[in-house]
């Protein structure tokens, strides 16, 4: 029989290629060979990340290969055949036959070297016998499918005598010289008539034991022994004399997996698993994509109100990272929305690097440069910016204003506020929903449906239901859902992500299935063979043509009855207030609104001049009104900066002072009889006045008003947040993969290489090869030849303990010396090795990082 | 995307472009269930508001109506959140209902058992319900029905009260359409109200809202309690009903400060009902005195909350509201709706001045500029002060004689808030003057003179706001009001309002005080009129000569 390291091997350099682009945690950094390789796919950690990423029915074939592996009775000693599996798990063949691949794709079961095998297209043959890959028992636990130990480990419990006893008990054949008599007996007991028979002459009660255990959990409490004489004790002990029951632990009984698969009639499970398929209520797409736009617009919106805020005046970095949440409600008042949207909005614009910390001390959140360039784009490329980035960022908004584990409050912008697997989370959703309805019906699913459909496809890493709910809720608020269901827009950025390979924004977290789930509904929009739509573009599609006119009426209002265009938007956010939002806008003009439009340098006739090219219905006369009547009043007080001032009681020492050509540089400039203001520092001020005679005094601070204008704050964009041009992640996407696969391919034929290389050089040494059939020549004495590659120490052992072979183990005593034991392992677990010294007739448990290195015996 | 002329805002505001060939089609399809926020010249904002909505499940109408409505005429595409909003909210109304129970008396049946559940778990309705029949039934002790009805308001499932009305006492009353007759609008509004059992009736000032309630007792035949604001209102309700009914003097009565007396028609005044002695109410007996069988509300908009109270208790008896808009600065329209009753008819003012049947107003603010030493006095005045100090500026008298001396030949109204103001003017202007000192029969006496056109200059406190009927006043003038009130506004627009006999049309000015708080408290004033498609001019004194 071949090993696990040596399927990997014959996989060749495409299908180890194939296997570190499905399992990217295996290729960095890049395992030295092979075997390295095999430990590393061996890892439970990685063996978990790899569960993480199947789907139910794939899960449901894992633990159905774990719990026929080697069962007694079945006609191959190891190994599972596909028809067999299929039976099993009451899926149809060709289902089972994808789930196989789809495992083998991710080296979660594996197959003889020597079998067909053409790399993920076509099915496994039947023929085929899969094995569970090591590591994938310790993943999975010791009941798979709620299946108790195998016969042969229960029986070999039993004393030889029992176990002659039980022999003619149960009527079992005498074993010839081939098998033992655990084996033989094991076979006679797994056969599923040999069940009915003895179970024909059981007394009451052990069939309703049988079949309380039979699906699962495998394990009873045994009776109390000694006083209870009911039924219920003579059929366990019964069952207990007939081989049915194996004892556990002295309080409990557990049933065999053979006895247990013969009493479910050869199934590990009760039915196929079939993945759900929500319907979802279904709304017309104009609708859905007026929502979604309309929403999309207030987003973008909403986050360049915060750059504008912001950029004016930056809000200071709490100590321990993140935006205060009374920072937060004030940004919420001024956007005019809840704090759980402000909190979107900020992380968000944090997500596209547009704000980011301005590094200065004390610090602040300011715009970023790049929050420049994003101003100057056009709302759908706006839009997709911010999609984008929020689509790939691991912040989780949802968190904001909730609890961490110590009490503390969980603020906005925090670099704590992460969930890294967010990105991928935010992804299948969009997928679930693209699939639910139809592209001209699209439907909308509720957070428990969407949820049941991502535990289907990952049962081992469903995320929690509330992160389902927060998702949709957030899409929502972005504008790529609308009334809850898929826009144009959306499905653009969804296809666009599908088609644009994987491209893990969010970095090491393993999302690559390939090929489609079994039996689900969710083969994606991969249908859609059209020209790719950039979500921009289709954003735009969605926006109502805008309206370029208003009408002004005598309460002071306007109206734009549609989407106003920017030129007009652009008027009414500077003139007026908003009152309401929707398809229409409505605007209140009060003095305050048209004396923040005069503050920034307009004039009452360009105002005027303004709205009237505007107004379809003119400009009513109560509104011309207020404009002149507030402009009238506008800068009749007069802030100016000056560094100094000079002030006398009698006008006549001043005079001559500002009409000196020598004092210019002084910057003098009369404001009063008595007064002069100069740009010039006091400093400067009393010399120059010195020098020309006068005998000039400063007065103290107080008085002086200094006015600074508002700086507007801008910090670079830290590295990696810079916004990449829109649509160009999507276009740069084949070309990443391109590379990522030429990377790969590369690190697989290093592998190659270095394996082949390291087995001409364990070849030269007459050593064993690494697969271990034969007994080795122990290592030279002392020089610790073994490996010290961790990974590949625990891998040697796993294998070791899997078979039954002994190593040499380099252990490091507590001090500091390095002694050489000759043992087999037993069982590699949660870090300890426990394994038996057959030399000194001792069991001993290492701890693995006391393990220096590991050789072949 | 259909051309519609409703644009559906996500706010749940409608916005109605009045131009439009569908507007008018459109106005009479979702009056039922929005209240019309503002009505300017092109766009009229109407909003979704769950007593609107509950409003129209009384009348009759369904979600599925209202659906239909805002997709049909909507331009875009309607929100969707709002359309499961507006199914969700009419869903609540009606999901109990107060009935008759022929052996127990008045009972809550629930058609939906687990908001009964929900209500009785609420800890606002102990008290208020008896024992529990069976499954769907609670008696409710009778003289809770309002405060019930309240209740269940506040907790988001409206009743639908089918429990009925006493008969009352019956008394003949016929209109006596001689000469007149009673306007499409009038009849229509009585049908409504009467069809619907309770409720409120909204017309504007001038539209002849007296007129509904003799129609609606016309109707009930039965003993009739009419409640007013004040005493002079009170006695030009004795004097229309005598004129446009088949009452006479001895089947109405006043109850008043002046006179308590109980007929078969009584109008009392709001102020004396709620007089208290020593905490106790005197005057609740009238309440009881007769088996009323209706009783009207005039001007529903200012129902004191002690009549609130009161009129919990009078839930088995037919109540009709009368008012201008359901507008209250105190924000209780819900218990207008679920004490009173729900809207049950109403015209917005543009529509009865395009019949006709209200004069058309222009309106206009005359911005006053202080002199420097009135600026320096404001400037400096404690905050209290300031707008006394700004509404009742010297130069304010002049303007008025300039306004007065624009209209030679009509019936003007000088209308203010401090009495030397307005004592100085009588004096300028050399008009009476009518303050809340004048003697009702002084006042009477004075408004008499001035219908007939024998005084053609009148200077009046507040106490003209509300129901003097003044036909002929065909200008006024608002020297000061109470600070912001919008409604007090509204009120004293109304008094020039009614038709002229020669369609003139009607003038409103409002003088204001420029950089003060008299111009901040006149724009919110304005508001509301403003929004009622009255919008003003605004001039400056200065021109005022000129022009």
């Amino acid at each position: 029989m071949a090993t696990f390291t040596q399927h990997l091997r014959a996989r060749g350099e495409d299908g180890l290629a194939a296997l570190l682009a499905a399992r990217p945690d295996l290729a960095s950094p890049p395992p030295a060979s092979v075997r390295s390789l095999a430990a590393r796919v061996a890892n439970r950690g990685s063996v978990e990340r790899a569960l993480a990423t199947v789907d139910a029915g794939v899960l449901t074939v894992l633990e159905a290969v774990l719990a026929l592996d080697g069962v007694a009775g079945a006609p191959d000693p190891s190994g599972v055949p596909l028809p067999r599996l299929a039976h099993a798990t009451g899926g149809d063949l060709d289902t089972t036959a994808r789930a196989v691949d789809q495992a083998l794709g991710l080296a979660l079961l594996w197959t003889e070297p020597d079998a067909p095998r053409t790399g993920g297209r076509s099915a496994t043959p039947s023929s085929t016998l899969v094995h569970p890959a090591p590591g994938l028992e310790d993943a999975l636990g010791p009941y798979p499918a709620g299946l108790g130990p195998r016969l042969v480990a229960t029986l070999a419990r039993r004393a030889p005598q029992a176990l002659e006893g039980l022999t003619a008990d149960v009527g079992a054949p005498e074993p010839d010289a081939a098998v033992t008599t655990v084996e033989a007996l094991a076979a006679h007991l797994a056969d599923p008539e040999t069940a009915q028979r003895l179970l024909a002459d059981a007394p009451p009660g052990a069939r309703a034991v049988l079949d309380a255990l039979a699906w699962g959990p495998p394990v009873g409490r045994s009776p109390a022994a000694g006083n209870d004489q009911g039924p219920g004790r003579a059929a366990v002990e019964w069952l207990l004399r007939h081989g049915l029951l194996a004892v556990g632990d002295p309080q409990h009984v557990v049933l065999p997996r053979e006895v247990a698969l013969a009493l479910r009639a050869g199934r590990t499970h009760r039915e196929p698993p079939l993945a759900p398929s929500p319907h979802g209520r279904s709304t017309p797409l104009a609708t859905v994509d007026a929502e979604s736009a309309r929403a999309a617009e207030d987003a973008v919106r909403l986050v360049a109100a915060t750059v504008a805020a912001w950029g004016a005046e930056p809000p200071p970095v709490l100590r321990a990272g993140g935006l205060g949440s009374r920072e937060l409600r004030r940004l919420a008042a001024r956007l005019d929305v809840t704090d759980a949207v402000a909190a979107l909005v900020v992380e968000v614009a944090g997500s596209a690097g547009l704000v980011a910390e301005d590094g200065e001390d004390p610090p602040s959140f300011a715009p970023t440069t790049s929050a420049d360039d994003w101003l100057r784009l056009e709302l759908p490329e706006r839009w997709e910016a911010l999609v984008e980035a929020w689509l790939a960022s691991e912040r989780a908004p949802w968190l904001v204003g909730t609890r961490d584990e110590r009490g503390g409050l969980r603020a906005a912008l925090d670099p704590e506020t992460r969930r890294p697997w967010a990105p991928r989370l935010r992804r299948t959703v969009l997928e679930v929903l693209a699939a639910a309805g139809t592209e001209s019906l699209p439907a909308g699913l509720a957070a428990e449906e969407v949820h049941d459909v991502l535990r289907w496809r990952s049962p081992r890493s469903a995320p929690p239901l509330h992160a389902v709910e927060a998702v949709l809720t957030e899409a929502g608020l972005l504008g790529i859902l609308g009334a809850g269901a898929t826009s144009t827009a959306a499905r653009a950025l969804v296809v666009g992500h599908a088609d644009g390979g994987t491209g893990h924004p969010g970095g090491g977290d393993g999302h690559a299935v390939a090929g489609a789930h079994p039996g689900g509904g969710d083969g994606g929009p991969g249908a859609d063979p059209g020209p790719a739509r950039t979500p921009a573009a289709a954003l735009a599609g969605q926006l109502p043509p805008p309206v370029d006119e208003v009408l002004l009426q005598g309460d002071l209002t306007g109206i734009v009855p549609g989407r106003p265009s920017p030129a007009l938007a652009d008027v009414l956010e500077r003139m007026a207030h908003v009152e309401s939002r929707g398809a229409g806008l409505t605007v209140r003009f009060t003095e305050a609104s048209i004396r923040s439009a005069l503050d920034l340098g307009r004039t009452a006739e360009d105002l005027l001049a303004e709205l009237s090219r505007h107004a379809r219905t003119g400009v009513p006369q109560p509104l011309e009104y207020l404009v002149l009547d507030v402009a009238r009043r506008h800068g009749r007080v007069r802030i100016g900066v000056a560094s100094s001032y000079l002030r006398a009681e009698d006008p006549a020492l001043l005079a001559g002072l500002v009409e000196d050509r020598s004092l210019r540089a002084l910057g003098l400039v009369r404001l009063a009889p008595t007064v002069i203001a100069a740009q010039a520092p006091p400093v400067a001020l009393l010399a120059a006045l010195r020098e020309r005679g006068l005998a000039p005094v400063t007065e103290d601070a107080t008085g002086t008003v200094v006015v600074a204008a508002p700086d507007v704050h801008r910090v670079r964009a830290p590295r990696g947040q810079r916004r990449a041009q829109p649509g160009t992640a999507a276009r740069q996407a084949p070309s990443a993969e391109e590379a990522r696969d030429r990377r790969l391919r590369r690190v697989a034929k290093d592998l190659l290489r270095a394996d082949q290389a390291e087995n001409a050089v364990i070849a030269r040494g007459g050593t064993q090869g690494p697969d271990g059939t034969g007994d080795g020549d122990g290592p030279d004495g002392g020089t610790g030849s073994g490996t010290p590659d961790p990974v590949l120490a625990l891998a040697l052992l796993r294998e070791a303990a899997a078979e039954g072979r002994e190593v040499w183990l380099e252990i490091v005593g507590p001090a500091g010396t390095t002694t050489r034991r000759r043992v087999r392992p037993l069982r590699v677990d949660e870090g300890r090795v426990r394994a038996v010294d057959a030399e000194r007739e001792a069991e001993l448990t290492v701890a693995v990082h006391r393990i220096a290195g590991v050789a072949p015996a | 995307m259909t051309d519609g002329p409703l644009i559906v805002q996500s706010d749940k505001t409608l916005l109605l472009e009045i131009d439009h060939e569908a507007a008018a089609a459109c106005r009479r399809a979702i009056a039922p269930f929005a209240e019309l926020e503002r009505a300017p010249e092109h766009v009229h904002t109407y909003r979704l508001t769950p007593l609107g909505l509950w409003n129209a499940r009384a009348a009759g109408h369904d979600a599925e109506q209202v659906v239909a409505v805002l997709l049909e005429y909507s331009r875009y595409p309607v929100p969707h959140s709002l359309l499961v909003d507006v199914a969700e909210t009419m869903a609540r109304y009606g999901r109990l209902q107060l009935l008759s129970h022929p052996v127990h008396g008045l009972v809550l049946h629930a058609l939906d058992r687990a908001v009964l559940e929900e209500v009785l778990r609420s800890r606002r309705t102990a008290g208020l319900l008896g024992t529990r029949l069976d499954d769907d039934d609670v008696v409710v002790h009778p003289s809770e029905r309002g405060h019930l009805k309240q209740v269940l308001l506040k907790l988001g499932w409206p009743v639908e009260d089918l429990a009925g009305y006493v008969d009352g006492e019956a008394h003949p009353i016929e209109l006596d359409e001689t000469g007149w007759s009673l306007r499409p609008y009038q009849r229509q509004a009585v049908e409504s109200f009467w069809h619907g059992g309770s409720g409120v009736v909204v017309l504007p000032c001038g539209a002849g809202k007296t007129l509904v309630g003799a129609g609606a007792m016309a109707q009930s035949q039965t003993t009739t309690l009419i409640l007013v604001t004040n005493t002079v209102s009170a006695r030009q309700w004795r004097d229309e009903l005598l004129r446009r009914t088949s009452l006479t003097e001895d089947e109405i009565g006043e109850y008043s400060g002046a006179r308590k007396e109980i007929r078969p028609v009584t109008i009392a005044t709001y102020q004396v009902l709620t007089t208290r002695r020593k905490g106790v109410y005197t005057h609740l007996e009238l309440l009881d005195a007769r088996d009323w069988g209706l009783i009207l509300y005039d001007e529903v908009h200012l129902l004191p909350a002690p009549i609130f109270r009161m009129t919990a208790d009078l839930q088995a008896r037919r109540r009709l509201g009368l008012t201008a808009t359901l507008v209250r600065e105190d924000g209780r329209e819900d218990e207008v709706f679920s004490l009173i009753g729900p809207k049950r008819f109403d015209a917005p003012w543009k529509d009865i001045e395009a019949q006709g049947y209200i004069a058309p107003a222009d309106c206009v603010e005359v911005r006053l500029t202080l002199p420097d030493g009135d600026r320096l006095a404001y400037a400096t005045a404690e905050p209290e002060d300031k707008y006394r100090l700004a509404a009742s500026a010297a130069g304010k008298n002049r303007v008025v004689e300039q306004l007065v001396a624009r209209h030679p030949d009509d019936q003007v109204l000088v209308i203010g808030q401090y009495l030397d103001q307005l004592e100085l003017l009588a004096d300028h202007l050399d008009a009476p003057l009518i303050t809340g000192a004048t003697t009702v029969r002084e006042r009477e006496r004075l408004f008499a003179a001035f219908r007939t056109g024998e005084v053609t200059r009148l200077v009046v406190s507040k106490v003209a706001n509300f129901s003097v009927d003044l036909p002929e006043a065909a200008v006024a003038i608002q020297v000061s009001g109470s600070f912001g009130s919008r409604q007090e506004e509204a009120q004293r627009l109304g008094r020039i309002m009614r038709p002229k006999a020669d369609g003139r049309t009607a003038h409103f000015y409002a003088v204001v005080s420029r950089d003060t708080v008299d111009q901040e408290f006149a724009a919110h004033r304005q508001r509301f009129l403003a929004e009622q498609g009255y919008a003003y001019r605004i001039i400056d004194a200065e021109d005022l000569v000129a022009g």
